[in-house]
């Protein structure tokens, strides 16, 4: 392909804005991840089925009850929460004993998520569905001219959103009581029931906060790209992963920036190599693992010993 | 083994010969046995019950008629289940349990690979009705189709693009990890190359991909003046929306996958303008086709479809054929089917080729006000 024209200033600067609005989605997603990870030390495969359960949540609101954009945003981080709250009760909560392993929840989540997948295509069929066109004004904002950058309402949304989902978890996790309970259940939950903190309350907080944030990730994901399926989640499950570790397990700022590095890394594979479509996969992971290589602990982990 | 299953075979096709059968005034005998693989459950049920109605509404009418004097039809339908064991095990019983003149089906070319070889052996004549792969009537001489294969309908709005917007520069969307859009993409790229479009830039996407814009913005880049998609219904969507959003306002031409009145329902104002190729038009105002819509209307209280009325075209041709032979012998009707040409049916003119695939005119499709219209 010719060189100039990939190195055209507005087909670059194009690129970044999607790969932003892409990454911004594979942040949000992988917050939650994160933030369950760096508490429990346990990885929730379940958390996709949760988001794909939240993008048939907004839909639903959007088409079946007509209410607006932000009712169902709300909705469905309700949604997700209520969710997240439920495995917690019943694929996480009885296996979780003194000094029990970390398998028997990974595989329970797995379970769980099965189960989550198929309730969804008994009760939504495998048919892709859609958000009403009259959502969002399809027409993009033009910058620079008809010929410029294009920036959806959707992107725009998307981008902000996410900004104001991290700011605040970054800002609930350091300044609340909660927050700070959260941390401590994080350093060692039994020295914390030692401090008299709650422990199970402050677990399931954090899996409410986490299935919101799946929750908004889910709506988001279905305005960007329109397209709400039963098998979503498989999508964004093994990149939401990626960008954890690539982030660093269990920390904020490594799962927003992960996932910024992963969206813009895919959108540039696929952008200025030939064919990149078919290995963006590959392109990605294979730089995850030379960043791992480099940096085992992640871009943002510290020693397993001192974190959170 | 095989020696004596096909010694068992001939010694009862022998005996069923000495059975004498009433025969009418036209010597075909009272009742011909027609049976019909076809996939009645599962996923695939959308297309083997549309193919039911059109064989059972076809078969109806030429009864009622006496479109074969005073004999008539017995249609035995038996599911095949879209699977390749119960489609030969299907075979064999309508072959030697039913002792059918002539078989139609199955309903997917998997399952006609599959079981066709069984009834070319026996010598039954076999039409698929919605069978478009490759290869499909290479299995033997015994084996037609009224469907069109791919390359038969799919290029045609290449060429009404080219005629109506003077296009010289082509790009290509594909899904790299689908079989049929793969094989559908490079019926689209021997089609550019034979109306002399030059295909600058080809991209692909992956199953379950969902943001197309890097790819559309990528091929934008190079300035065509028309965009081929060759995708399944569920991507389509996203890509015709995408496509819109990017400003990629080229003429766009899709695959058989955007011909879905659902792609093009949901896409909304994205689907505007689109072309696509296809065998049949619902709306079509000739004659026999109107005729076939009413009825089926009549009869099911629902809109036909292309594999309705490609499965009543068959039956149209089948009872020509036993007519013109004059006979329900297995080999007569072959004999006869082969010959036809220039037979007027609800898909137009048609004939068999050759290598007993359809002739008969494609259409091409446009959307217009939401809806698939008749390229004029």
């Amino acid at each position: 392909m010719d060189l100039t024209l990939l190195l055209d200033p507005t087909y670059l600067g194009q690129n970044l804005v999607d790969g932003l609005s892409r990454g911004a989605v594979y942040s949000v997603f992988a917050l939650g991840f994160t933030l369950i990870f760096g508490i429990l030390d346990i990885v929730n495969l379940a958390h996709a089925a949760t988001y794909m359960w939240c993008a048939f949540a907004g839909w639903l609101v959007l088409t079946s009850l007509g209410l607006p954009l932000p009712l169902a945003l709300l909705a469905s981080m309700a949604a997700g929460a209520l969710v997240a709250v439920g495995l917690e009760f019943l694929a996480f909560r009885p296996l979780r004993r003194e000094g029990s392993d970390r398998l028997a929840p990974m595989i329970s989540s797995i379970g769980a998520s099965l189960i989550l997948v198929s309730v969804a295509e008994a009760v939504f069929g495998s048919q892709t569905r859609r958000f009403p066109s009259s959502v969002l004004d399809p027409h993009p904002l033009l910058i620079g001219g008809p010929e410029g950058l294009r920036v959806t309402w959707a992107q725009v949304l998307i981008v902000s959103i996410s900004l104001v989902l991290m700011a605040s978890l970054g800002w609930f996790i350091r300044r609340t009581r909660t927050g700070m309970a959260l941390r401590a259940v994080a350093a060692s939950q039994k020295a914390s029931r030692l401090l008299g903190i709650n422990v199970n309350s402050i677990i399931l907080t954090a899996f409410s906060v986490a299935g919101a944030l799946a929750g908004a990730a889910g709506i988001l994901v279905g305005l960007l790209t329109n397209n709400i399926f039963p098998g979503m989640g498989g999508q964004v499950e093994l990149r939401g992963l990626a960008v954890v570790i690539l982030g660093g397990m269990g920390s904020i700022e490594g799962a927003v920036v992960g996932g910024i590095v992963l969206g813009v890394i895919e959108t540039f594979t696929i952008a200025y190599l030939p064919g990149g479509a078919d290995f963006k996969d590959a392109v990605a992971f294979l730089l995850l693992f030379l960043i791992l290589l480099v940096r085992p602990q992640g871009l943002f982990g510290q020693k397993s010993s001192v974190r959170a | 083994m095989s020696f004596t299953k096909s010694g068992l075979f001939w010694v009862l096709l022998g005996a069923s010969l000495l059975v004498p059968s009433l025969v009418s005034s036209q010597g075909l005998p009272a009742e011909i046995k027609i049976g019909a693989l076809e996939t009645l459950t599962g996923d695939s049920s959308v297309y083997g019950l549309s193919i039911k109605n059109g064989l059972d509404l076809a078969f109806d009418e030429i009864n009622a008629k006496g479109l074969l004097g005073s004999s008539k039809v017995k249609l035995v339908v038996i599911d095949e289940k879209a699977d390749k064991q119960e489609g030969i095990s299907v075979m064999n019983k309508l072959i030697n349990d039913e002792k059918v003149s002539a078989i139609f089906g199955p309903t997917l070319s998997s399952v006609a690979f599959a079981a066709d070889p069984v009834a070319q052996k026996a010598g039954v004549p076999v039409m698929g009705t919605s069978t478009t792969a490759v290869g499909i009537t290479d299995m033997g001489d015994y084996i037609f189709r009224d469907s069109l294969p791919q390359s038969a309908f799919v290029p045609a709005p290449i060429l009404a693009a080219k005629a109506k917007f003077g296009v010289k520069r082509a790009v290509l969307i594909f899904e790299s990890t689908n079989e049929y859009a793969k094989s559908e993409s490079e019926v689209f790229k021997a089609a550019l190359r034979a109306a002399g479009i030059d295909l600058v830039a080809t991209e692909s996407y992956s199953h379950g991909d969902t943001d197309f814009r890097t790819q559309l913005n990528k091929l934008k880049l190079r300035k065509p003046d028309l965009l081929v998609i060759s995708a399944l219904a569920g991507e389509a969507v996203p890509l015709l929306q995408q496509a819109q959003e990017i400003g990629f306002a080229v003429p766009i031409v899709g695959g058989n996958g955007l011909n879905s009145p659902n792609v093009v329902k949901v896409a909304a104002d994205a689907a505007e303008g689109l072309m696509v190729g296809a065998a049949w038009f619902r709306d079509s105002t000739a004659a026999a086709s109107k005729a076939f819509v009413a009825a089926y209307k009549t009869k099911y209280s629902s809109v036909p479809d292309q594999f309705a009325a490609q499965a009543y075209t068959g039956a149209y041709l089948m009872a020509t054929a036993i007519k013109n032979a004059r006979s329900a012998d297995r080999k007569a009707i072959r004999d006869a089917l082969a010959k036809l040409s220039g037979i007027e049916t609800v898909l137009g003119s048609f004939s068999f080729s050759e290598k007993r695939d359809p002739v008969h005119p494609s259409v091409t499709l446009v959307v217009k006000g939401g809806q698939y219209t008749l390229l004029p």
